[in-house]
């Protein structure tokens, strides 16, 4: 064939639109028919410098046998043309047997049949592509004319091999950044760390077409129990290596891999090819990462891949959970000021409220006491029928009742200091039960006394105190419908470094509605008819207001505990002060 | 009885009218003042047996005119009367010889005097 109609038949092929193993065998075949070679094979380099037959044309016979071997670079005839770059030409006098390898024995017997070889670099000025092989049975002389149309038609080989390596670098890349990307996305969101890790394993099995993803957590400083997060099918047998292969990645604080790290060929490890890399972030080891493919499948870029996106995954997830902590903390941080916030705001309400209360307390004091006062003094001065009376009276009830508010709101509003006096609280609460010893209403009521007999004395005003247990005694007799149970225990307890006295009150009243417990305290809440919804309120700033502290136990259904806390001693040095 | 003498110290006149009514009742002799001014000047010219003073006055307040009149007389009973319950804590009001929450039921405070008076 004309050697311009073969290199433009050549060349309408290699630039076609033809996938690379099509296009390159299709270019193999019209140079071997053109030039009358039997055999014309394509060797290509992998990424480990190992030289693979991979293109061939139709009629090749020994494809079969060279495919089942690699060689290296350096070796042999075909490793030598990749290493030098340089054409080598023999007959079959010079060619080395086996073509200088070690290996491909079964060419022994069908190297005779040839009698002329080409070996041509595909290479351009700076990197080796491959190796084109040619054979053909006719002992003929290679002309410098045809030397130089080989070296032409090599030159086109190594152009496509070139480009297509250029291509799939390049869609590499893509999906990588892709992937970082889609990583980037999830890192930069405000997800929980589970969730941000279930995606993160799901991102990296599916770019790297891996069997699994597992991520290991297990540090304080996360504030989580150890865990895995697995995407895939993580069997036992592996599950074994893979611990073993993360205590070392740990160990060594770099990426390890079975291959390297295992060094015995068993099952596992010719199966598998398993990467582990810690996630280190401020040098904090935070857990590890560790990805698996299947070694069946022959996906040596997987291995290539793996090793070097590893480190980058492990580094993504490292700051990826450190801004998830931080926001984990952030909203913490933003959930106590808050509150704190919203605490401030009721105390500042229920302070400036009990001012204006206090005030507005005091104008109606005057006026009230006049009205009680002077309708007190009508009764007495005017001679009144039984109905006339009945008005006077309830008058003069309404007033003492509206007195006795006034007076819970005035004691609520002032700040009372606690005197040196000392009392027991067994004492006390014995006081407050006579109060109501002669009460009928308490007929239906049992009291059990639960005593700590060697109960230590606390500093507090005895009156104070005893109107919180009446308080909350009446309030469980109340929610009791004056039938039932009152448990009432005494006891000592060690809080912050602190020695407390405590009492508690179990009622059988059926608890506190929940929805209502968080207002209990607060001044003016109230479910009874007639109650003023001071009586808690004033109950709680007095036990603050002696450092101590009440605690509801609500059991709804049930009934209800009041825990009144009492320090032992006081912490502001009282005798000092007197 | 006819000739024990109180003084009757609030700013309200309503409850001056009260005191003294419900007072005068009782037997003794009333006179009344709306400040702790008016109060002392009172004090410079006649003796009391005792003085019933309220605290939040405009003017000077009775924790102040019971200081001022202490010093002055230094046995002088004087029994405050306020619709705050909370000046009890103020050692100021601890000189008084004795403390009352104002209320429409005067039984609180006429058994108080009695008291001072030992009667």
């Amino acid at each position: 064939m004309n050697p311009v109609e073969l290199l433009g038949n050549i060349i309408e092929v290699s630039h076609s639109n033809l996938e690379i193993t099509s296009r390159i065998n299709a270019v193999l075949g019209i140079m071997s028919q053109g030039m009358d070679f039997d055999e014309a094979i394509v060797f290509t380099s992998d990424q480990d410098k190992r030289l693979t037959s991979r293109f061939k044309n139709q009629k090749s016979t020994l494809y079969k046998i060279l495919d089942s071997y690699r060689c290296h670079i350096g070796e042999g005839v075909i490793g030598g043309v990749a290493q030098k770059r340089i054409p080598q030409y023999y007959d079959n006098k010079n060619i080395p047997p086996r073509f200088g390898c070690l290996f491909y024995p079964e060419l022994d017997s069908l190297v005779g049949k040839y009698k002329s070889f080409a070996f041509l670099p595909l290479s351009d000025d700076s990197y080796i592509y491959g190796v084109l092989v040619l054979c053909t049975p006719d002992r003929r002389f290679i002309t410098d004319a045809e030397k130089i149309l080989l070296s032409i038609i090599s030159r086109e080989i190594g152009g496509v091999l070139r480009i297509n390596d250029l291509f799939l670098s390049s869609k590499k890349r893509i999906s990588e950044l892709a992937t970082l990307s889609e990583l980037g996305k999830i890192l930069s969101s405000n997800a929980e760390p589970q969730a941000l890790l279930k995606d993160i394993g799901l991102i990296i099995a599916k770019s790297l077409n891996a069997l699994f993803v597992t991520i290991k957590l297990d540090h304080a400083f996360l504030r989580v129990e150890p865990q895995r997060y697995t995407y895939g099918i993580l069997d036992q047998p592996i599950e074994n290596y893979l611990n073993e292969l993360e205590q070392e990645a740990l160990r060594q604080k770099k990426t390890v891999s079975l291959r390297n790290h295992g060094q015995t060929e068993d099952d596992i490890s010719s199966k598998y090819s398993l990467y582990a890399t810690p996630i280190m972030s401020k040098n904090r080891i935070l857990g590890t990462i560790a990805i698996c493919g299947g070694r069946s499948q022959k996906d040596y870029a997987f291995e290539e891949n793996s090793r070097y996106l590893i480190n980058t995954f492990a580094n993504y997830i490292a700051s990826g959970l450190e801004n998830t902590l931080l926001n984990t903390k952030l909203k913490d941080v933003i959930k106590d000021l808050n509150n704190a916030q919203k605490r401030i705001i009721d105390q500042e309400k229920f302070k400036s409220l009990g001012e204006m209360t206090a005030n507005i307390a005091h104008e109606i004091k005057n006026p009230l006491v006049v009205i009680g006062g002077f309708t007190k003094r009508l009764a007495k001065k005017m001679r009144m029928d039984q109905t006339e009376s009945r008005y006077v009276d309830i008058i003069t009830n309404e007033v003492s009742r509206l007195e006795s508010i006034l007076n819970d709101l005035l004691n609520y509003v002032k700040d009372t200091p606690v005197p040196a006096e000392t009392c027991n609280m067994n004492d006390c609460i014995d006081e407050v039960l006579h109060l109501f010893s002669s009460d009928t209403t308490w007929d239906r009521m049992q009291v059990l006394k639960r005593y700590d007999k060697n109960l230590p004395s606390a500093p507090c005003d005895m009156q104070q105190i005893k109107q919180v247990f009446i308080n909350i005694i009446i309030n469980a007799h109340e929610a009791m419908n004056g039938e039932g149970t009152i448990t009432i225990s005494t006891g000592k307890t060690i809080m912050d470094n602190k020695q407390f006295v405590f009492v508690s009150i179990t009622d059988t009243g059926g608890g506190i509605n929940a929805s209502l417990i968080d207002n209990i305290f607060n001044p003016f809440f109230t479910t009874k008819e007639r109650g003023t919804g001071l009586g808690l309120a004033i109950s709680n700033k007095i036990i603050h207001n002696h450092d101590g502290k009440i605690e509801i136990e609500n059991m709804v259904g049930k009934g209800a505990t009041f825990f009144v806390y009492l320090p032992v001693k006081n912490h502001t040095n009282r005798e000092e002060l007197l | 009885m006819n000739d024990i003498k109180i003084l009757v110290v609030d700013d309200e006149e309503n409850i001056r009218f009260l005191f003294k009514e419900e007072l005068e009742e009782e037997g003794y002799q009333v006179e009344v003042a709306s400040n702790g001014f008016e109060a002392i000047d009172k004090v410079k010219g006649t003796r009391f047996d005792v003085i019933v003073m309220d605290i939040k006055m405009p003017g000077m307040d009775g924790i102040q005119a019971l200081n001022e009149i202490k010093n002055m007389i230094k046995e002088q009973p004087v029994i405050l009367c306020s619709a705050y319950g909370e000046f009890k804590q103020d050692f100021s009001s601890w000189i008084s010889d004795a403390y009352v929450v104002k209320s429409a039921d005067t039984s609180e405070l006429k058994q108080t005097i009695k008291n001072i008076l030992n009667i």
